[in-house]
């Protein structure tokens, strides 16, 4: 890549390109990422860099200068953070440069990277890259404004299209089936069957759901008692635990049935669902086994009023729900060239504001020269009359000069121009002359 | 007057399938944009549609329900009605393309469907006639929704029970959210037939006293389509009563409302078919 662009380099491993194993090794916490930072500071070149590390991917985000040894320098600071450099220059390495590292970052925090196409965590994990390692160092103009417009671009992406609808995760899926039931899971209580990880993970997003309550009955009533008291912190009495021999009393109570244990046998029957539905005058009662081998009976599908989902269906929500996600895709890259060009546009003038200055400067410093001798032999009024002229003039000299160097044909006509103007004007040769 | 209401009238296909197609682009895309237009619209067709009845009830100095176009269209006014009370009570917007599907056929059949040749039935000039007949046709149009979102609630639960995720499980409203409109709509309907029974029962006292005494004889109280509309009304008040008090959910629920809708186009087709009644104006047989 030539151009000012340049000055923006990534390198990067990520799921599309290295396996589990590799991204796990490349992994910068925040001991490691602050090592890298220190390590780059007294590099030749180097301005700043955001180091990104999630369970997906370990980017390198740096604004460099050119002379900047990337190769030495990131190996040297790699290896100062503990983190193989080896494999950020391997075969599962991602090496972008300027403009392409730019769009990178741009879908990245648009969640177009993610392996769930849409999804919003990616943009939490930019942040708190960003914000760390602002707090380390200060970022370059083009880091920053490159980032500043990521974030722009991810918010205009999740609100101008439907990217991020529809659940993309099984727990999630749980939540949006259990939503197809009920107008208001706030008006609902469920029910937790089994007090594992697993079980805990699916009582957790259905209470960031809203469910109204939630009841935890496990063969161990101590195990219960605690994820209940866990799950409780500071959402008051709304999860309860029940001992295990009123699971049938429970479950006629709730509208909702989480199956989670690691029970070889199914806990539930048939027969303690028909009894519980009979209750419920035919508002449906909502079972999802996520456990296996599986928690209810399956005959409980047959059961009047009961509507029985496993994980298989969940993962089918999942499926259906991504493939829609990815029909969103070309709306989202509309928006996000439509960003990146205003960044590219940003970036064109950045190279310019130098030249325009010492342009100005210069142009300031012959009008005073001039007028200085005006005003020695002519009058007030005739001084003002020139010193008006010769703003104006240099206001169309330079408006000229900046539009003739904006409109070359290409890049390289524009970087001839612009040094052309650089020679004419620079300090040194304004010193000779 | 008769420029404008005939300007309206020319108006009102293509502002039912403006509306029609805004609630498909908003059912297809969800979008805010398309949320604003259809709701828009479907104030705006209610409002063309209200006006164009006005002028022609003062036009021609009677409800203009005598023909079957004219029962069409008046028809498809009280659907969206009731269809835009709902939707502003619940919020809801996912189903509207249906609704406003059929009020755009009705519409269009009222517009495009040559009537043929009718005698306007005396008893539709008075004015006491005209609230009464705008009643019972909200109150079966509300029946009417409460049957459609019934059937919703059927279909959307049959593609859960049969684990099919697509399109309709994404864009339509929650069960419990379907029911509610069901029973919403009931809810309306109920007291509307209510109130057109009593009215008419009030109108038919008063007119017995002023027309001739061969026709007051034919208005009876006792007529089949009343004492039908009767049974109906006590029907659905029991389904309303059972979902209040007595817990009547779910697929139970709806596959009652279900029942009863249908129970109400048989009964009134046989009665229609086999039964004289003083409630026949399409044919000019009327009393």
């Amino acid at each position: 890549m030539t151009g000012p662009v340049a000055k923006l380099v990534m390198r990067g491993v990520d799921h599309h390109m290295a396996p589990t194993e590799v991204r796990e090794r490349a992994h910068l916490d925040h001991t490691a990422a602050a090592a890298f930072l220190d390590a780059l500071a007294d590099e030749p070149g180097f301005v700043s860099a955001v180091p990104l590390s999630t369970c997906n991917r370990t980017e390198l985000y740096l604004e460099v200068e050119p002379g900047f040894g990337l190769r030495r320098s990131l190996t040297a600071a790699l290896t100062a953070a503990g983190v193989d450099p080896g494999l950020f220059f391997g075969e599962h390495a991602r090496r972008l440069d300027g403009a392409e590292a730019v769009a990178h970052l741009y879908r990245l925090s648009s969640g177009l990277e993610s392996m769930m196409i849409g999804e919003p965590q990616v943009t939490g994990q930019l942040k708190d890259a960003y914000r760390f390692a602002r707090a380390r160092h200060e970022l370059g103009p083009v880091l920053l404004r490159a980032f500043q417009g990521a974030f722009r671009a991810g918010k205009r992406v999740r609100t101008g299209t439907k990217i991020g609808t529809g659940a993309v995760s099984v727990a999630f899926a749980a939540v949006e089936l259990a939503r197809k039931f009920f107008a208001d899971l706030s008006d609902n209580r469920a029910l937790l069957v089994g007090a594992g990880e697993t079980g805990a993970l699916a009582a957790r997003h259905f209470l960031q759901g809203g469910i109204g309550g939630l009841t935890v009955v496990n063969r161990s009533p101590d195990r219960a008692a605690a994820l209940a008291e866990d799950l409780n912190q500071g959402k008051g009495e709304l999860v309860r635990a029940r001992p295990w021999d009123e699971l049938g009393k429970a479950l006629a109570t709730v509208d909702v049935v989480l199956a989670t244990t690691g029970s070889p046998e199914p806990v539930i029957d048939a027969e303690t669902v028909r009894t519980a539905t009979r209750a419920r005058k035919g508002k449906p009662l909502f079972l999802l086994d996520i456990a296996v081998p599986r928690d209810i009976h399956p005959d409980a599908a047959d059961v009047d009023g009961a509507y029985l989902f496993g994980l298989d269906d969940l993962d089918e929500i999942v499926r259906t729900n991504l493939t829609a996600r990815r029909k969103h895709v070309p709306d989202a890259e509309a928006i996000i060239d439509r960003e990146l060009e205003e960044f590219h546009g940003w970036l064109a003038d950045m190279d310019l504001r130098p030249t325009v200055a010492e342009f100005r400067a210069y142009l300031e410093q012959v009008k005073d020269k001039q007028l200085g001798y005006v005003r020695k032999r002519e009058s007030d009024a005739v001084a003002a009359a020139v010193e008006e002229n010769l703003q104006r003039f240099i206001k169309k000299v330079l408006g000229r000069s900046m539009s003739t160097i904006k409109n070359a044909d290409s890049q390289e006509e524009r970087l001839r121009r612009l040094s052309a103007l650089r020679e004419i004007f620079s300090p040194g040769e304004r010193e000779q002359r | 007057m008769h420029e404008i209401t005939a300007a309206l009238n020319a108006l009102l296909p293509l502002l039912y399938l403006a509306t029609w197609g805004a609630y498909v682009w908003l059912f297809r895309t969800n979008r805010e944009a398309a949320r604003r237009w259809s709701r828009g619209l479907l104030d705006t067709t209610i409002l063309a549609h209200a006006a164009a009845l006005v002028l022609q009830t003062i036009s021609q100095g009677r409800l203009p329900m005598s023909s079957p176009p004219e029962f069409l269209s008046l028809l498809a006014l009280a659907v969206m009605m009731i269809y835009a009370v709902i939707e502003h009570r619940l919020g809801v917007r996912q189903t509207g393309f249906l609704v406003t599907g059929l009020t755009l056929i009705l519409q269009a059949a009222a517009s495009f469907v040559a009537g043929g040749a009718h005698t306007i039935d005396p008893l539709l000039e008075d004015p006491g006639y005209a609230g009464h007949a705008s009643l019972v046709v909200l109150a079966y149009a509300a029946l009417s929704l409460s049957f459609l979102y019934a059937i919703l609630y059927l279909v959307l639960l049959r593609q859960l029970s049969r684990k099919q995720f697509g399109l309709l499980f994404r864009r339509m409203p929650p069960l419990e959210t379907l029911e509610r409109m069901s029973v919403g709509a009931a809810k309306i309907g109920v007291p509307l037939l209510f109130g057109s029974l009593a009215l008419g029962h009030l109108w038919l006292y008063d007119l017995a006293d002023r027309v001739d005494p061969q026709l007051a004889s034919t208005l009876t109280p006792f007529d089949p389509k009343i004492l039908a509309s009767w049974v109906i009304f006590l029907g659905y008040a029991l389904g309303l009563v059972g979902h209040r008090w007595w817990g009547w959910r779910g697929r139970r629920m709806n596959v009652l409302a279900i029942g009863a809708y249908l129970a109400v186009i048989a009964t009134m087709s046989a009665i229609h078919r086999f039964f004289p009644s003083f409630h026949d104006f399409t044919r000019g047989g009327g009393a």
